[in-house]
């Protein structure tokens, strides 16, 4: 019989990826060019940077969004949707 | 499932982390970031094969929840199997989301889509549009507006306005279906997640279309993702409308659309299309727009 030819292992031996969200660690911040940077003053916490980052770069803190520069590719829609111009540009390695 | 009813009552639970392949400003990857926010982590999204296939590469994902790498002809099959099997199995709660591209959906795939949504199967279907086969390098499909240039359709002296074609009527075909269908925006997000909500808790088969804005196909600096999807909507190149049950409803009604040259100017892929180009498209949006105004409230298809 064919099962008694070909045992079968279960999942050894196959890539499985047991981590879920493990991409977190993977660092993206070398694809930057520019970063963004948060001024709390002018920040109304509207959230819309948090909600529009493709990248789940920003975190949502009481105190506002919490940016994290591992995961940031520095496509700088944050800095382009804030209304009150609370999020800023700096150039990478300046 | 209550509805948004602004930004601020979004979820902030995430069920997507960054670290992905995706390109910097990705729409589609946006796209799923925001879906994941209503669906939760008992999904189970499949996938064609398409851009967003190069997420979770072994031995990384930036999901979590359960995800089905799949040929690009039959993702509407494997969903449609893997929701019976669930049922049989008696976790009917989870949810079953087709995550495909428009390559997918509107040539490739479409026959198994077809079948799937007559036999009214309980998956939700998301379509990225990207408006052409972007990850193989931005080729001509179905789903490719009039006047933009891809890598199968160039511009040149003897053809200045690149694709002549136009593009298919998707939500049309599928709202012949009598199953849910719907337009998406990035841009509008809240309008997006309330679909998604209703999709979640209908008993069959939805089929939702966003626009997945693409920065090195469109051709635009990857800032502007979230402007150009406002703007496809209000220059009326993506209207924001449902059908169900044959009804139209249009979501995003506006008195005036602006014209379709703001949006054509962002992009690279539109660079030089010729002014009897840019008039006739203007025709085509006009032509579909007082459709959709025509029969709002009314039965559609």
């Amino acid at each position: 019989m064919r099962e008694e030819e070909i045992p079968y292992k279960g999942i050894e031996g196959i890539p499985v990826i047991r981590e879920p969200g493990s991409a977190a660690k993977v660092n993206r911040g070398s694809w930057r060019l520019v970063r963004p940077v948060h001024n709390i003053e002018k920040c109304t916490k509207c959230k819309i940077c948090y909600i529009y980052c493709p990248d789940a770069a920003i975190d949502w803190t009481p105190d506002g969004p919490d940016i994290n520069l591992t995961s940031c590719k520095g496509c700088m829609i944050c800095a382009e949707e804030c209304p009150t111009g609370a999020m800023t540009e700096e150039k990478e390695g300046a | 499932m209550q509805e948004f009813k602004s930004l601020k009552d979004i979820p902030e639970q995430d069920y997507f982390t960054g670290g992905s392949s995706a390109c910097a400003g990705c729409g589609p990857s946006l796209g799923l970031k925001l879906a994941l926010k209503v669906l939760g982590p008992e999904t189970i999204i499949i996938n064609s094969a398409g851009c967003m296939t190069l997420l979770p590469l072994y031995p990384n994902t930036p999901l979590k929840a359960s995800w089905i790498h799949n040929a690009i002809e039959n993702a509407a099959s494997t969903a449609a199997g893997a929701r019976h099997g669930l049922d049989v199995l008696g976790n009917g709660d989870m949810n079953v989301v087709v995550y495909a591209g428009d390559g997918a959906t509107y040539d490739i795939g479409f026959a198994s889509l077809s079948a799937a949504a007559a036999k009214n199967e309980r998956i939700i279907y998301i379509c990225y549009n990207n408006q052409s086969y972007g990850n193989t390098g931005f080729q001509w499909s179905t789903a490719t507006p009039y006047g933009s240039e891809t890598k199968t359709t160039p511009r040149g002296k003897e053809n200045p306005t690149g694709n002549t074609a136009v593009n298919k009527d998707m939500l049309k075909i599928m709202g012949a279906h009598r199953v849910y269908a719907a337009t998406a925006s990035l841009a509008y997000p809240v309008d997006f997640l309330n679909k998604l909500g209703r999709a979640k808790e209908r008993d069959g088969f939805s089929y939702i279309e966003l626009l997945g804005a693409c920065t090195a196909g469109w051709n635009y600096d990857p800032r502007l993702t979230i402007k150009i999807s406002k703007l496809a909507v209000r220059c009326g190149m993506w209207p924001l409308y449902e059908i169900e049950h044959g009804m139209l409803n249009l979501n995003k009604d506006f008195s005036e659309l602006k014209p379709v040259d703001e949006f054509l100017k962002m992009q690279g892929r539109y660079r030089a299309l010729p002014p009897d180009g840019v008039e006739r498209l203007q025709a085509l949006i006009n032509e579909h727009w007082a459709e959709l105004k025509e029969y709002n409230k009314q039965r559609y298809v």
